[in-house]
């Protein structure tokens, strides 16, 4: 019987930390859902279409290589994050966001997370993550979309 | 017959050897950028040596666990004597777009090998010439100018050195 109990404990604690472990290699910790992911060829072709509501468009990584971004700095550091703290706070709630890195793959880069965070804090409705899971040469550079001079 | 093919078959692989490219048996294209202190450094001037062109930045953080290895592997094998190559260099090329990131690293690790950066992260020419889909990434090429392997790290890396060893 206890031999029973000690397989049933071993079992659950087991499948408990897979789920575990799997959780977070979903990501789902993470500071935004599936849906605040933009793809990076539409915000390629809202910046070709001049006519088109241009989203404010904030660099958190290294370059502002993307057209008409603004260079914040990277995020990981307290100054340009509040760099960018600054300059959202002159901005309605309701103002269509977004930001981006492109250095390294999502589950490393070190920026996104503290941006999409204050994003979150400061209560913002409209505010998306540009969907650069590679990074910027590879998911924006190389498939011609508009650059920065 | 076989003497023709075999003939047919040696100056195949001596034109593939000739050919500029980013394969194994390529001669990689060139890179000419210039070093912390603005000096002009070409990859072509290291011809001689075997040569691992590091490409890596600041902001990466493997890259950046790797530079402690790859001073032991350059401590190792600088003085080296290899089949195709004397001495070992390593030519490293950061991604960075701050020279200041990109000097206080260097300074501070005492990285005492070859640095080049254009400072134009992801813009730089030579990721496109190169092809480089992330970093780190990394070509070993020996004393003629030949790549030998692509994007090897760790133990692998330093094996594939000393399998070069001239014995």
């Amino acid at each position: 019987m206890k031999t029973k109990i000690f397989i049933f404990v071993f079992f659950t604690i087991a499948a408990s930390l897979f789920v575990i472990n799997d959780v977070s290699a979903q990501g789902q910790n993470d500071p935004w859902t599936p849906q605040q992911l933009l793809a990076p060829a539409d915000l390629a072709k809202v910046l070709n279409n001049p006519k088109s509501p241009q989203p404010i468009v904030y660099c958190i990584g290294m370059d502002a290589v993307i057209k008409g971004s603004i260079n914040v700095g990277p995020a990981m550091k307290a100054e340009n994050l509040n760099n960018l703290k600054q300059k959202l706070n002159k901005l309605p709630k309701n103002s269509q966001i977004v930001v981006y890195c492109g250095c390294c793959p999502f589950s490393r880069c070190p920026n996104i997370r503290p941006a999409m965070k204050l994003l979150q804090d400061m209560q913002f409705t409209n505010y998306k993550l540009l969907n650069l899971p590679q990074n910027v040469k590879v998911d924006w550079i190389d498939k011609g979309y508009p650059m920065s001079e | 017959m076989a003497v023709a093919l075999s003939l047919f078959g040696s100056n195949l692989s001596i034109l593939s050897a000739q050919s500029i490219g980013l394969e194994i048996g390529n001669r990689p294209p060139e890179i000419k950028l210039p070093s912390i202190k603005g000096d002009t450094v070409t990859l072509s001037s290291l011809k001689g040596k075997l040569v691992l062109i590091d490409f890596w930045g600041t902001w990466c953080s493997p890259c950046v666990e790797e530079q402690s290895e790859l001073a032991k592997l350059y401590r190792k094998y600088k003085q080296a004597t290899f089949i195709n190559g004397k001495g070992f260099e390593i030519y490293g090329v950061s991604l960075d777009a701050k020279k200041s990131n990109w000097e206080n690293y260097v300074v501070t690790n005492k990285i005492n090998w070859i640095q080049v950066s254009d400072l134009k992260f992801w813009r730089s020419p030579v990721a496109k010439t190169y092809n480089i889909q992330g970093l780190p990434f990394n070509i070993l090429i020996d004393g003629n100018g030949i790549i030998l392997a692509k994007n090897i790290h760790g133990i692998d890396l330093d094996k594939e050195i000393a399998r070069l060893l001239h014995k």
